[in-house]
């Protein structure tokens, strides 16, 4: 019998008043695993206001307790860790050790969570004027909302919902009904918390349910992470309905490789970049950008390397790759990679036709590197989200700078050199959110912002670090004299 | 042969040397080394928990569980000692693969400990 799930509204597994439900689908297998609400805005209301209720209570719960909520949800975490892998890699086709990499980040995020006594702690002066004291406070603002993708789907919602109610809000998750599985397990521990109801909702559901939340007057804030387009809508939507907004969007990652880099263990580094998660993650390595006579060995060697990857079901420890997340997923890439090939791109390696035994009808695209890409081919511009990597030339560091400046995302960009001097300079002069030096996925860690420009981000304060207790709270200023 | 080509194949095959080095212990009646083989299998579980940094996972090459058998058959002091020598093998060779150091020491120190118990 497959699971229908249910929404946790007010501290209680409760049916969505759906008439929809969208299949769960084991990507490798096929296998259904659960069918998922599509909740309308009536079952979005009622958690609304279960929120709403639960507000008053828990902002007054002193923080040192809600911190301790938040130990005790890292503790069930850990305990329920390799079930949790388990879960993602079953729902979202990406190797157990990516999945145990995507729990151990959303852990992370909770031992951030722990830090709120200090991080919610503010500045004031003593006789600001004669007699006169001014402080500021940081105060909750009642209920926010995360409506979150299916590539990542345990962690992301854990970089916002752990923080959020640390700092005294109550919360909404809105998870991808692709992958919802995760985020159910996760709110069954949650449940174990006893923390007061209505302090966390569970809302499944697709673009109904997410609209519901941005047009919603109780809803203060919404955190989204997902497409270019749909931050953009988000972002629009949210600020015409008066909320605080925080929306990623997508990306089109480069990597620089200069001819000095060391290429077998930058190559090394570039496949998890490039091919981990099948390349469907906002901080994936898309465009390589050869640097004058790094060309020849690089690509040989990301051949070589590419070609020995192996690809196969998540739930074998010996998988290094693992399937797209559904069939749509998989036809998409292939129309891209094809486009790139008519618009003058080679392929040097073709992993558009590849089966794996026992998992025929599995959504597999494995490796492949296309190249002479060019800055205006589409391949080049516009995202791929699958395990696609184009192959660039550059005569020199500065045509490489202007290549990766040219596109309009700005999530991510990173250098494989010796040299301290291009090293700076990169991270000096590309406009990307998040720069990495040797490091191909250059992921913030849960105490840093989680960068992002120009199309890839849309808001001022990033989710993760300080910049996450600055959107969950408001610091109000208090101007004190005694007469 | 199966390939221990990821850093979660390498921590589980350990994880399952150790608790199939449990069982055999407890079939020896060597209650102190089953245990510690328990303590071991503990700590590597949760080494693969807190150990796995996403944004460094690389292809592991040149392991292979195939080239460490233990015979759980015997259980004669020098079958003790050929398993631990086999298991220390494995360490051996598995911690240097491995990029995170917190990781790696975990793998050092079990290989140390099942040397030291070939030599006991």
């Amino acid at each position: 019998m497959v699971k229908r799930l249910k929404n946790y509204v007010g501290g209680r597994w409760v049916e969505s008043t759906a008439t929809i439900y969208t299949p769960v689908i084991n990507p490798a297998t096929c296998e259904t695993l659960g069918e998922c609400p599509d909740s309308t805005r009536e079952d979005v209301d009622r958690a609304v206001q279960a929120a709403q209720a639960a507000f008053e209570e828990w902002r007054r719960t002193p923080v040192l307790n809600r911190a301790q909520y938040m130990y005790r949800f890292k503790a069930l975490l850990e305990e329920r860790f390799e079930d949790l892998a388990r879960v993602v890699v079953e729902e979202n086709g990406k190797t157990r050790d990516e999945a145990r990499g995507e729990i151990r980040r959303g852990i992370e995020s909770v031992d951030f969570a722990t830090s709120v006594p200090v991080l919610m702690r503010n500045d004031g002066v003593e006789d600001i004027a004669a007699g006169i004291d001014e402080t500021t406070v940081r105060q909750p603002l009642g209920v926010f909302a995360a409506i979150t993708p299916f590539n990542f789907p345990a962690m992301v919602p854990l970089w916002f919902l752990p923080t959020a109610i640390a700092c005294g809000n109550t919360f909404i998750v809105k998870p991808s009904p692709q992958t919802p599985l995760s985020m159910d397990l996760i709110f069954e521990l949650l449940d174990e918390l006893d923390l007061p109801e209505g302090v966390v909702n569970l809302v499944h559901g697709g673009k109904d349910a997410a609209m519901a939340i941005m047009e919603h007057p109780g809803v203060k804030g919404v955190s989204f992470v997902g497409s270019t387009p749909v931050a953009k809508l988000v972002y629009e939507t949210c600020t015409r309905h008066g909320k605080r907004v925080q929306a990623q969007g997508g990306a089109k990652n480069y990597i620089a490789v200069m001819p000095d880099a060391d290429m077998t263990a930058s190559v090394k580094n570039i496949m998890g970049a490039a091919y981990g998660c099948a390349g469907q993650r906002c901080l994936a390595a898309a465009v390589v950008v050869a640097v004058g006579e790094a060309y020849d060995p690089l690509r040989e060697e990301l051949v070589k390397q590419a070609s020995s990857l192996r690809v196969g079901y998540g739930l074998d420890e010996s998988t290094q790759m693992g399937t797209v997340v559904s069939a749509a997923a998989r036809e998409r890439i292939l129309k891209m990679v094809e486009q790139g090939i008519q618009e003058g791109a080679k392929i040097a390696l073709d992993g558009r036709y590849i089966t794996v035994a026992g998992f025929e009808d599995g959504t597999f695209v494995g490796p492949t590197i296309l190249e002479d890409v060019t800055p205006d081919m589409t391949v080049a511009r516009e995202e791929i989200f699958g395990p696609v990597l184009s192959l660039m030339k550059a005569k020199d560091f500065d045509e490489a700078v202007e290549i990766i400046n040219r596109s309009h995302y700005g999530n991510a960009a990173s250098i494989f050199t010796s040299s301290g001097k291009y090293a700076r300079e990169f991270k000096y002069r590309v406009n990307a959110g998040n720069i990495g030096i040797n490091i191909g996925v250059a992921a913030p860690s849960a105490s840093f912002p989680f960068g992002g420009q120009k199309d890839s981000f849309f808001g001022d304060l990033h989710g993760q670090g300080e910049d996450s207790i600055d959107f969950y709270t408001d610091r109000k200023i208090v101007i004190e004299r005694w007469i | 042969m199966t390939a221990l080509n990821t850093f979660g194949a390498v921590l589980t095959f350990a994880i399952e040397l150790e608790a199939r080095l449990h069982d055999y212990y407890c079939a020896a009646g060597r209650v102190d080394r089953a245990q510690e083989a328990d303590k071991r299998r503990v700590k590597l579980e949760r080494v693969r928990r807190e150990s796995v940094l996403e944004i460094t996972l690389e292809a592991i090459e040149g392991l292979n569980a195939g080239d460490y058998p233990l015979n759980l058959e015997d259980t004669t002091p020098a079958g003790q000692q050929a398993n631990e020598r086999t298991a220390a093998q494995f360490y051996a060779a598995a911690a240097p693969k491995i990029n995170v150091r917190e990781a790696q020491r975990v793998l050092e120190r079990c290989g140390r400990e099942h040397e030291e118990a070939a030599g006991r």
